[in-house]
């Protein structure tokens, strides 16, 4: 039987992944509404739920970290095998990805000079005054790193779906709660 | 769960489509779309497209009959919640193993309508519509089949092996 996993961590990983995969849905579609302006306000509740959700997820994959490192402090280093090796590769290539595409998006909505106010409540901070460059720079990088996203986590995805096939402990420690 | 989750996602998006177009709203009063070139170069949009984008908006608004939009929000709402509750099932298959496989069947019954009933309701609206809804709505029917005979023949089994 495999080492259980936090509880916290169970749930915030599928937190995380109802999170993407609406955020994947929902830029599509709003991205094909009008662009804003004083009359077409259609992009106005998406983008500021888009930024929402994707700063919420952040701080999860955060918390997700910190918990691996706690853990990973208090449990002996063993030699792992190449799978296991390009196990560990894909998870730490997903929460680089998905803190990557958080920040990127935020500081290109900082540049564009949409404010952002978290859950409608707090302000956050605006980097600097509009600078179209930088917030094309940004929205390039949120772009990128999303389809790198996209491909990795169809990796994960993947290798769930073989562990799930084979009925091996592994794929049970993630629905444990 | 893979599944739930995407379908989860994919409600959600469907009940913040029917907030954000609203009857009555600007697009539906001939406004014309507000494409400036700066915004052009940094979406990466032609003009066409950018005034395409208000004529996607009509068509949504001018396609749905008066009853279109309070069914779906009650529909992509119960979607949420039915898709919650099959990732629910899904965690408890396995935390305890003596679950009641009428849950599960329960819940992809529920689902199974949502979608036929959203087929329903597109196949009643105009062509554009049924162009944005009918497909994704049958393949989603077509998961939750799979999924319900599963837990039926699940079901049928430990029966069997009960007996």
């Amino acid at each position: 039987m495999s080492e259980q996993l936090p509880k916290a961590k169970v749930a915030m990983h599928w937190l995380v992944a109802i999170g993407v995969f609406f955020l994947f849905v929902s830029s599509w579609w709003m991205l094909s509404l009008p662009l804003p302006s004083e009359d077409f306000t259609y992009r106005q509740l998406p983008f500021q739920l888009h930024k929402n959700v994707g700063i919420t997820i952040m701080v999860m994959v955060v918390a997700m970290i910190a918990i691996s490192i706690v853990k990973k402090r208090k449990k002996l280093q063993i030699q792992k095998s190449r799978i296991e090796r390009l196990a560990s590769l894909d998870h730490l290539l997903t929460y680089f990805l998905i803190i990557a595409c958080c920040i990127s998006g935020y500081l290109s909505s900082s540049f564009s000079g949409w404010e952002t106010t978290l859950w409608w409540l707090v302000e956050l901070p605006a980097w600097s005054e509009e600078n179209d460059d930088l917030n094309i720079f940004f929205s390039d990088i949120h772009l990128w790193t999303c389809w790198a996203l996209l491909s990795v986590v169809s990796v994960h995805i993947g290798a769930a779906l073989y562990h799930a096939f084979r009925n091996d402990d592994v794929i049970d420690k993630m629905f444990r709660l | 769960m893979i599944f739930g989750v995407l379908l989860l996602a994919n409600h959600s998006n469907e009940l913040l489509k029917q907030v954000v177009i609203a009857p009555g709203s600007v697009a539906e009063l001939g406004v014309p779309a507000d494409c400036r070139a700066d915004e052009l170069e940094e979406e990466g949009l032609s003009l066409l497209e950018c005034e395409l984008m208000v004529s996607n908006v009509q068509i949504t608004l001018v396609s749905s009959p008066e009853w279109f939009r309070p069914l779906m929000f009650l529909l992509s709402v119960s979607g949420v919640l039915f898709a919650a509750l099959s990732i629910s099932v899904g965690f408890s298959f396995v935390n305890n193993k003596n679950v009641n496989v009428n849950w599960a069947k329960s819940c992809f019954i529920a689902l199974i309508v949502i979608d036929a009933v959203i087929f329903i309701v597109a196949t009643n609206t105009g062509p554009l519509l049924r162009a944005q809804y009918l497909w994704s709505t049958l393949l989603w029917f077509f998961v939750h089949l799979f999924l319900l005979f599963a837990a039926v023949s699940i079901s049928s089994k430990e029966i069997e092996d009960g007996a």
